[in-house]
């Protein structure tokens, strides 16, 4: 895994460090502790984390919203906070809150306004841009109406009415329903094919996965791992699943072929089952061949992201709280 | 865009926005019916005193103009920053090509803009009722307009300050304590030529002096200025006065605009 050179980098963090102290007692947390990654020009790519564990306190560093304690970042080769590079990006906060009172198109013409852009320009790119994100219906509307996945359309259209190279997105699935996760991630893959760097933060492993071209899991402040979902996660052959065709599947037949592995699963004239990594596939295939049945499917298991995420996450402290916080689907709450 | 046309850009961008949002504040406008009713009221007050209607007309409309423009600057300079990291509005802006120093310029610029529209009205106000009343208006009404302007100005600035580091509830606790301090600043100097004050007293007045703006120049009617009594109604103060008094104002805002920046800038937006 090769790190891009300085002029490559769009972002570059390097032992990145964030003190807070709580209000009151004055008690020291450490939000970020060394945290390290470069994000490649034109690269869709991934910050995968528990909540808490800094990816939205790493943006706020490179959004220029928060001062880091100690470390350097750098996007689009200028030192953070800088106006020159914030004039190149597009952000969307977590959870973005916007002027309730305003309508799309007058949050668009704000955010115009402030990257200097030309009335006619202005109006071009808003109108495209609400109907990209599919709200012309509701630009008539005050935003303090739009429900919590409008206002992320909303926040969305906000953050490329320049014309970013670079876009960063914190959490941009949170909220949407399953379609409006699909036109977020469409939309990712687009930006990507225009030659966008897309930086964006999530929990949602599928998402990450999905998308990225590759991924950096922040765990407790630090990076864990940075890698292409496939080199993070394709590494270890976990087993073979093997699907049969068999006339009963709850037959003796049937359970001396699933005796040889486990998870087995039975359907209409169906049976499948997991094999050991080193299993002999082969005689089992034979075996069950003999046994008159046939084959329909084998395929190899290997790790996916959700299962490096969840031995890193058991791995450190913080982690066994996100780890409890896992649902089905490899969602983290 | 770049240089000074891209500053004024992006100033204009945010205090059109503040001015948006101030214009859909409905409390304005019931401060705005109070101070039409309080002129109104006025023609009641001028009936009941023979020959004073002219003096009451003036009195009262001069009044709202500086009374209610200090309190509405207040009501809406103490949130104005402070809301923004609250409900962090601010994410959104601040991540764009904007410095913060514009971001609170441009809020100031926004706020003092609706003050500006509210002093106009204000001032609309008790012309009809002067009018009405069969008053001429003079340049001394004119001159103690732009004075009451000049000190609503300056108490939004105070406003903003307290806005950038503190809650609402406690800026307004000490725009409201400042404005009325800076009111009474003749009697603090009064006390501390005072024999009777304690040499404590006298160091804290001192001290207090040369902390708070002095407000009471701004609303000079009625009182001494240099040995002469200066009022609306008769001898005003020249326009010379009405300059150096303006520019006095201008001062303490860009004080207190400046360090509100730098205070903004210090500020992490978590």
């Amino acid at each position: 895994m090769s790190e891009p050179s300085d002029t490559d980098a769009v972002i570059s963090v390097e032992d990145l460090a964030k003190t807070y102290r709580t209000p009151f007692r004055r008690r020291r947390v450490e939000a970020l502790r060394g945290v390290t990654f470069q994000v490649r020009r034109g690269e869709t790519f991934g910050f995968l984390g528990p909540n808490g564990a800094g990816k939205t306190t790493t943006i706020r560093v490179l959004m220029g919203l928060i001062g880091a304690t100690a470390g350097t970042a750098r996007i689009l080769g200028q030192p953070v906070p800088s106006r020159a590079a914030r004039q190149r990006l597009g952000f969307l906060p977590e959870q973005p809150y916007f002027y309730d009172y305003l309508t799309v198109p007058e949050l668009l013409d704000l955010a115009g306004r402030l990257f200097g852009l030309p009335a006619a320009e202005r109006r071009k790119r808003a109108d495209a841009l609400i109907e990209k994100v599919g709200l012309a219906r509701a630009r008539t509307q005050p935003l303090k109406k739009f429900s919590k996945g409008m206002l992320q359309r909303a926040g969305l259209a906000q953050a490329l009415i320049n014309d970013p190279d670079l876009v960063v997105f914190d959490e941009p699935m949170s909220g949407l329903d399953p379609i409006g996760r699909k036109e977020v991630r469409d939309l990712i893959h687009e930006l990507r094919d225009a030659g966008k760097t897309v930086f964006f933060s999530s929990h949602i492993l599928s998402d990450v996965e999905s998308v990225s071209d590759r991924v950096a899991i922040v765990m407790r402040g630090k990076i864990e791992a940075v890698g292409s979902p496939r080199e993070l996660a394709g590494r270890t052959l976990l087993g073979v699943d093997v699907t049969l065709r068999i006339a009963d599947p709850r037959g003796a037949a049937a359970e001396e072929i699933a005796a040889r592995g486990d998870r087995v699963r039975r359907g209409d004239q169906e049976l499948s089952f997991t094999l050991a990594a080193d299993a002999d596939v082969d005689e089992v295939l034979a075996f069950a061949r003999e046994r008159g049945a046939k084959v329909v499917a084998v395929s190899p298991r290997h790790d996916t992201l959700e299962d490096l995420f969840m031995s890193r996450a058991l791995a450190s402290d913080g982690g066994r709280a996100a780890g409890a916080e896992v649902q089905d689907g490899g969602h983290l709450r | 865009m770049t240089g000074v046309a891209g500053i004024w850009g992006r100033l204009w961008a945010i205090a059109l926005n503040t001015f948006r949002e101030a214009a859909r504040i409905r409390v304005l406008y019931g401060v705005l019916v109070l101070v039409f009713g309080a002129n109104a009221f006025a023609i009641v007050l001028g009936e009941m005193s023979i020959h004073e209607q002219a003096r009451v007309a003036r009195d009262v409309g001069l009044a709202g103009i500086s009374l209610f423009g200090s309190l509405t600057a207040i009501f809406l300079g103490v949130a104005l920053l402070y809301a923004e990291v609250q409900k962090r509005t601010v994410h959104a802006i601040v991540s764009k090509p904007i410095e913060r120093w514009e971001f609170v310029l441009g809020k100031y610029l926004g706020i003092a803009t609706t003050l500006t529209v509210l002093v106009a009205l204000f001032t609309v106000a008790m012309v009809l009722l002067l009018l009405y009343q069969g008053v001429t208006v003079s340049g001394a009404v004119g001159k103690a307009v732009v004075l009451a302007w000049m000190e609503v100005l300056t108490v939004a600035a105070i406003a903003v300050f307290f806005s950038s580091f503190s809650t609402p509830f406690l800026s307004g606790i000490f725009a409201l304590g400042l404005f009325v301090i800076g009111r009474v600043t003749p009697d603090m100097k009064a006390a501390l030529g005072s024999e009777e004050a304690s040499a404590t007293i006298k160091g804290v007045l001192s001290v207090v002096l040369e902390v708070v703006p002095d407000l009471h120049l701004f609303a000079i009617s009625g009182r001494t200025l240099d040995g002469q009594h200066v009022t609306v109604h008769g001898d005003f103060v020249s326009w010379g006065y009405v300059a150096t008094a303006s520019g006095y104002g201008l001062l303490w805002i860009a004080g207190l605009l400046a360090l509100a920046m730098v205070i903004f800038q210090r500020r992490d937006f978590a």
